[in-house]
């Protein structure tokens, strides 16, 4: 760690709380950015991010000074995305629509070919990206977390291991699993995959 | 010819492959397995990053800001003494002691539990939200309603009940793990509301364990599973830190 970091935890654990904007200013976007990929959208990301810089500023007592902030917090970013995302998935099962109740979707897979017919593609290409979140969408949240961090993010599989506390073996297969089903979502695109 | 499975060319596209060298020369001969390799590559090119629209700094700043307590540097030495010192804060000392206790104990006691949970360690790093700095928020919250220092108070009762017996849940107990369910979700929302996030944040983890006791653990193992999340996450503790907060705010009111 930096000595600007090192002299900014000193004075925040010195009662200092505007010290904590330097290591804010200097993580925020990279931290709010690793949280995007998880949650996949704005509002989610900048809450996760958010709740995961208040934990680690409640927490820095206990930091070990030779130890990397930038690590430290991805990784408690990387745990509070996900929570948020299961949290967010439990509230829709429970009070949302279920999916299996939309006959258009049995398989969560993305009809495109069906809703978007013919010779329209323009409108294909402006929907693109929002089939592309629903598909995303479609993972669990470790696949989705464990596929964006390694291929968006080129984070290595170790890493990404470590912060979803699993071996680097389960974290591997939840990327393989997830390009498989990406794989099988783009399917019913014309003249797509075979 | 033996082709390859779509995990093993997922893995190739991804130079995560053990066996790159001889997967390319396959796929130089297969058409169909190059078929599917070039689909998988189609589908990471056509998933691959988006920009991020950036966050807005100042105004996150604002809000983080609103929610820092003053902190305090951990005493590297003699932190037991310092700590008895001030009521509360031995109260908080009492139940680290108790709360390592359990740990040892199930540590212990454990078949696998020992080898999952991830050591003392990680309880003391999680108690150091307790070291000394007070309240997760100076702002003043709902925390001061009498309705959540009694919700607070049941939910420490009954994790404290789950996490010390064994086999599944009796009824009374799932019950009560119900009407805590409901209750949690209207203090979580008024946190939030308030914007006191790591109040909403520990009613959020209180949740999760809750949703797990009411769905009925079918298996002693999922029933473990339950009390290992308690105890990783530190969640009595957080209770306990937010039941101190509660009662703190109410002496200030007195
Ligand atoms: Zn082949």
């Amino acid at each position: 760690m930096n000595k600007a970091e090192a002299d900014a935890i000193e004075q925040i654990l010195a009662g200092n709380r505007d010290a904590y904007r330097v290591l804010m200013d200097r993580h925020f976007s990279a931290v709010h950015r690793i949280a995007f990929r998880i949650t996949g959208n704005q509002a989610d990301a900048e809450e996760a991010a958010q709740e995961a810089f208040l934990r680690a500023y409640n927490k820095l007592p206990g930091f070990r000074r030779d130890a990397s902030f930038s690590t430290w917090i991805t990784r408690i970013a990387m745990n509070t995305a996900i929570n948020l995302v299961e949290r967010r998935n439990r509230d829709l099962s429970q009070h949302g629509p279920r999916i299996a109740d939309n006959p258009s979707a049995p398989d969560q897979t993305v009809q495109m070919a069906d809703v978007y017919p013919g010779p329209e593609r323009q409108l294909l290409d402006r929907e693109a990206a929002t089939l592309r979140a629903e598909a995303l969408a479609a993972l669990t949240p470790m696949e989705r977390t464990a596929f964006t961090l390694r291929h968006m993010e080129d984070l290595p599989i170790a890493e990404i291991a470590a912060a979803l506390n699993v071996p680097a073996n389960s974290a591997k297969q939840a990327v393989f699993r997830a390009v498989g089903k990406l794989r099988r979502s783009l399917a019913p695109l014309a003249g797509g995959l075979q | 010819m033996t082709h390859f499975s779509e995990e093993d060319l997922i893995a190739y596209q991804l130079h995560e492959s053990s066996d790159e060298a001889a997967i390319k020369r396959h796929l130089d001969e297969c058409s169909d397995c190059a078929a599917v390799s070039d689909s998988i590559a189609e589908t990471l090119r056509v998933f691959s990053s988006e920009p991020v629209p950036p966050p807005d700094l100042d105004r996150n700043w604002q809000r983080l800001r609103g929610n820092l307590s003053v902190l305090t540097p951990a005493p590297r030495r003699a932190r037991f003494p310092r700590f008895l010192l001030w009521p509360t804060a031995g109260l908080a000392a009492a139940a680290l002691l108790l709360f390592a206790f359990v740990g040892i104990h199930i540590t212990h006691n454990g078949d696998r539990i020992a080898d999952l949970l991830p050591s003392l360690d990680r309880l003391n790093h999680t108690n150091t939200a307790i070291n000394g700095h007070g309240p997760l928020t100076t702002e003043p919250t709902a925390a001061a309603d009498p309705g959540m220092a009694n919700h607070l108070d049941a939910a420490e009762r009954l994790l404290t009940e789950v996490n010390h017996t064994s086999g599944p849940l009796d009824p009374a107990d799932r019950a009560q793990a119900r009407q805590l369910l409901l209750s949690n979700a209207v203090y979580t929302r008024t946190a939030r509301d308030h914007g006191n996030l790591a109040q909403a944040a520990v009613l959020d983890d209180l949740g999760r364990v809750l949703t797990t006791l009411d769905n009925e653990p079918p298996s002693p193992h999922k029933t473990l599973q339950v009390r290992l999340e308690m105890n990783t996450s530190g969640l009595l503790l957080d209770i306990r830190i937010l039941r101190q907060n509660d009662e703190r705010q109410n002496e200030n009111r007195q």
